[in-house]
C-alpha cells in the first residue's frame, strides 16, 4: 500500500510541476496561505455585513464543493489524461499489469487525491487562518477546530463523489434513485423542520459545538462512504467489441452551418459515447451548484431582493465557464498532430463546442428561477450567467490555451484569472443587485469575450503543444 | 530531380536534452529514403520538426518547397503523416475516424476511399468498431490509411511496420515501393534494417541527434557490406568515440 500510494503521490506532483515548473507550483499553497491569512485581518469588516455564522457556513460549503470537483475531476479527469496520454502511461492504469487488484488500486487513488489536495488546498487554507489567530484575537481552539471541520467538508464532498460515481458505472437507475431519496429527505426535512437542511451539515455543527462523539460520528459516515464506493467500484468494462452506428456524418451535417463543422462534430460524437458529457454535467455542473444553491439560500435575507438569483447566476457562470475544461481536456493533441490543424483552430473549434454546451448552465438557471419563484426575471439572469461564462472561458483560452485545467495550479495565471474574472463579478453583480434588468448589460462582455479568443488564437500558435 | 525535403543545419532542443543535433540532409522526389537510428536517437523528434508539429530550435528545413517552422499548416496539407504512436481517437469507429480525417483534409467521396483501405489492409470487419476496442496492429492499419488517404505527394512515416504480422509487412511494403513508383516521396523511419534495406533507395544514420551517415542504399553493395552489417559497425564506432 504504502509504495503505491507514494508513487502515486510523486505522480501527481510532478504531473503539476513539470506542466509549470516547480516553485511556480510549490507557491500556489503558499499563495492560499496568503490569502487566508490576510482575509482574516477582514472578517470583522465582513461581520458587519454577514453574521460570523454564516461566513464559516459558506466556509465549509466551499469546501464540500471544492471536495465534489476534485473528486470529479481525479476520477473522470482520469479518463481524460488517460485518453490524453495513451493507455499506460498513469499509474492507476499501468498498476494494472501488477499483482493487485483493481479495487486496491482504486483505493489508493482515492487516498492519494484526498491526501494530495488536503496539502494543496485545505491545509493552506486552514494554516493561514490559525496563523492570523494570535493578531485577530480569534482562540486557538476554535482556528484549530476550523482547520479539522473544513478538512471534514472536503472530504465529504470527495466521498460523496466517489460513492455516486461507483454507483453510476455500476447501475444509473440506482443513482438516480438515490439522488432522488436524499431530495425527498432533504425535503422532508425542510417541511417538517421549516429549516434549511444545509444547517445540519456535520461538519458545520461540529464547528459550532464540538463534541467527541460527533466528531467520531463524522468520520465513521466518512470511512463508510468510502469503504461503500470501494466495494461498489466496477472496473471499467474492457473486452466488448460491439459495433457502433455511425454518429459522425449525420452530427457533422447538423453542424454544417457552424465553424469547423467536423472538430465540433468529434467533440460531441465523443462526449456522447464516452458518457463524460452526462458524467461531467452531474459532477462538474449540477451537483456542486446544487450545494452552493443550499448555501446560499441560508444568506437569502442578506441579499438585495433578486439578489440570490443573480448571485446564483454568476456562480453557476463561473463553473460554466470550466466546460472549456472539460471539452479541452478529454481529447489530445495528438489526434489531431498529423493533420492540417493548427492549435488555434482547435481553440476555435472547442470554443464552439463550449458555446452550444451552454444550453446546460441556461437551462439550470431557467429551472432554478423557476423554483425559485423568479421566472419573470428567467432572461436577465440567464443572460448574465452565459456571458459572465463566456467571459471567464475566454480569459482562460486567453491564459491557458489548450491546457486550462493543470495550468490553475500556476500561481501567476491563476492570480491574473482571479483578477480579471473578480473584477468584473463585482461589477455585475453590483449591477444585478441594484435592479435585475440591468444584468442584461453583461452581453458586452462578449466583446472582451471575443478579444480574448483571438488573442488565445495568436498567442497559443507560437508554442509547441504540450505533451509534445 | 530537385529535393522534396532540404535539412539545412537543423537542430531540436527539449530543455537541455538536445534530440536533433545540427543535422543537414536532403530527400529527393521519388526517393524511399529510411532514417535509422537507436532508441532515442532523434528520428521521431526530426518527423515532427518536417511536419511542423513542433518548432525547430536551430537551422532551417524546407519540406515541398514550404519553411517548416512559417508554414507547418500547409506542409501538414499537403503531406501525409503517420505518428510514431497510433492514437486514433478513442471514441470514434475506425470508419467515422476515416470519415472525419476525409473532412479535414476536406476529400469527396471519403467513402470510397475508405472502402478502398478496408480492402487493401484487411480490416472491413472492423469498420464500425471503436478505436479503443481495436487490437494495436488494426489501429496501425487505420493510421497507415489516414496518412495515405488523400495521396499526398509525401508521406512522413514514423516506424508503420512494427505492429504489422508478417503478411501485412509484405502488403506495406509492396505498397510503399508501388507508391514511390508513380513519382511519389516516402520519407520512413524504422528500425527493421532488412526491410529499410529491400525497399529504400537511400538512408541515413542518426546516432544522439547527430547524422553519422547519408546516401544511397545501393553505394552498400559497392562496399561489400549490408545495412545491418554497416549500422551497427557505425553506430558502436560512434559509441566508442
Ligand atoms: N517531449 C519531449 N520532451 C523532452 N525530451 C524529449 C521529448 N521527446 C523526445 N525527447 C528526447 O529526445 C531524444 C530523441 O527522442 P526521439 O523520440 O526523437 O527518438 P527516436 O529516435 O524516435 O527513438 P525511438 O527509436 O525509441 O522511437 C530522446 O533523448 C528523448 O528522451
Ligand atoms: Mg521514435
Amino acid at each position: 500500500m504504502p509504495e503505491l500510494f507514494m508513487r502515486m503521490m510523486k505522480e501527481e506532483w510532478r504531473l503539476h510541476s513539470t506542466m509549470f515548473g516547480q516553485i511556480s507550483f510549490a507557491l500556489f499553497p503558499v499563495m492560499i496561505f496568503g490569502i487566508v491569512f490576510m482575509g482574516s485581518f477582514l472578517l470583522p469588516l465582513m461581520h458587519s455585513a454577514l453574521p460570523l455564522g454564516n461566513i464559516t457556513l459558506i466556509t465549509h460549503a466551499m469546501f464540500l464543493v471544492l471536495g465534489i470537483m476534485v473528486g470529479g475531476f481525479g476520477l473522470l479527469g482520469n479518463e481524460m489524461m488517460n485518453r490524453r496520454f495513451g493507455q499506460a502511461s498513469f499509474l492507476a492504469y499501468s498498476a494494472r499489469s501488477l499483482p493487485l487488484s483493481e479495487r486496491f488500486i482504486f483505493a489508493n487513488f482515492v487516498i492519494k487525491d484526498t491526501v494530495y489536495y488536503f496539502f494543496l488546498w485545505v491545509l493552506p487554507f486552514g494554516a493561514g487562518y490559525i496563523a492570523a489567530a494570535p493578531f485577530t484575537e480569534t482562540p486557538l481552539q476554535r482556528a484549530f477546530l476550523l482547520l479539522l471541520t473544513l478538512s471534514l467538508s472536503f472530504m465529504a464532498g470527495l466521498c460523496t463523489v466517489f460513492l455516486l460515481s461507483s454507483l453510476y458505472v455500476r447501475s444509473k437507475l440506482a443513482l438516480v434513485l438515490l439522488g432522488a431519496a436524499v431530495g425527498a429527505g432533504f425535503f422532508a426535512i425542510f417541511l417538517a423542520t421549516g429549516i434549511n437542511p444545509a444547517l445540519y451539515f456535520p461538519p458545520y455543527l461540529l464547528y459550532h459545538s464540538f463534541s467527541l462523539p460527533g466528531l467520531i460520528a463524522s468520520c465513521a459516515v466518512l470511512a463508510g462512504l468510502f469503504i461503500i464506493s470501494v466495494i461498489l467500484f466496477s472496473p471499467e468494462q474492457t473486452g466488448r467489441t460491439a459495433t457502433h452506428k455511425d454518429l459522425f456524418l449525420p452530427v457533422q451535417k447538423r453542424l454544417a452551418g457552424l465553424p469547423n463543422p467536423p472538430l465540433v462534430a468529434k467533440d460531441f460524437v465523443d462526449l456522447h459515447r464516452s458518457g463524460i458529457g452526462i458524467g461531467q454535467t452531474l459532477f462538474s455542473f449540477v451537483a456542486p451548484l446544487i450545494v452552493i444553491w443550499f448555501f446560499l439560500s441560508l444568506v437569502r435575507s442578506y441579499l438585495p431582493p433578486h439578489g440570490l438569483l443573480f448571485l446564483f447566476a454568476m456562480i453557476s457562470g463561473v463553473i460554466a465557464s470550466t466546460i472549456y475544461t472539460w471539452v479541452t481536456e478529454f481529447d489530445n493533441f495528438s489526434h489531431y498532430s498529423c493533420l492540417p490543424v493548427a492549435v488555434s483552430t482547435l481553440i476555435g473549434s472547442k470554443m464552439t463546442t463550449f458555446a452550444i454546451l451552454q444550453v446546460i448552465p441556461a437551462v439550470f438557471i431557467s429551472l432554478a428561477a423557476a423554483f425559485s419563484g423568479e421566472a419573470a426575471l428567467i432572461l436577465p439572469a440567464v443572460v448574465l450567467c452565459i456571458s459572465f461564462s463566456f467571459y471567464a472561458a475566454g480569459v482562460m483560452a486567453f491564459l491557458c490555451g489548450l491546457s486550462p485545467s493543470v495550468l490553475v495550479y500556476d500561481v501567476k495565471v491563476l492570480f491574473t484569472y482571479l483578477v480579471l474574472d473578480g473584477l468584473v463579478f463585482a461589477v455585475f453583480s453590483a449591477l444585478a443587485f441594484a435592479n435585475p434588468w440591468y444584468a442584461l448589460a453583461s452581453l458586452l462582455l462578449f466583446i472582451p469575450a471575443l478579444l480574448m479568443v483571438k488573442a488565445a488564437k495568436r498567442r497559443w500558435d507560437t508554442v509547441d503543444p504540450t505533451g509534445f | 530531380m530537385s529535393p522534396v525535403l532540404e535539412v539545412a543545419d537543423l537542430s531540436k532542443a527539449y530543455g537541455d536534452v538536445t534530440a536533433v543535433d545540427h543535422v543537414s540532409l536532403s530527400v529527393d522526389e521519388g526517393a524511399l529514403f529510411g532514417l535509422l537510428g537507436p532508441n532515442g536517437s532523434g528520428k521521431t523528434t526530426m518527423i515532427k520538426v518536417l511536419t511542423g508539429q513542433i518548432r525547430p530550435t536551430g537551422g532551417s528545413a524546407r519540406v515541398l518547397g514550404l519553411d517548416v517552422e512559417r508554414e507547418g499548416l500547409k506542409v501538414r496539407e499537403r503531406v501525409g503523416i503517420i505518428p510514431e504512436q497510433e492514437s486514433p481517437p478513442s471514441f470514434l469507429t475506425a470508419m467515422e475516424y476515416l470519415e472525419f480525417v476525409g473532412a479535414v483534409r476536406k476529400l469527396q467521396d471519403i467513402g470510397e476511399k475508405a472502402e478502398y483501405w478496408f480492402d487493401l489492409l484487411e480490416f472491413g470487419d472492423k469498420k464500425h468498431v471503436l478505436c479503443k476496442d481495436l487490437s494495436r496492429g488494426t489501429r496501425q492499419k487505420l493510421m497507415f490509411a489516414q496518412a495515405f488517404i488523400h495521396e499526398p505527394v509525401l508521406a512522413l512515416i514514423d516506424e508503420p511496420l512494427i505492429n504489422f504480422d508478417p503478411v501485412m509487412q509484405d502488403v506495406v511494403k509492396g505498397y510503399l515501393s508501388e507508391y514511390v513508383r508513380k513519382g511519389k516521396t516516402i520519407f520512413l523511419s524504422t528500425h527493421i534494417l532488412e526491410v529499410a534495406e529491400e525497399i529504400c533507395s537511400s538512408f541515413a544514420i542518426l546516432h544522439s541527434g547527430k547524422l553519422l551517415h547519408a546516401g544511397p542504399v545501393a553505394d552498400l553493395t559497392a562496399r561489400g557490406t549490408h545495412l545491418p552489417e554497416f549500422f551497427l559497425s557505425l553506430v558502436r564506432k560512434d559509441h566508442h568515440a
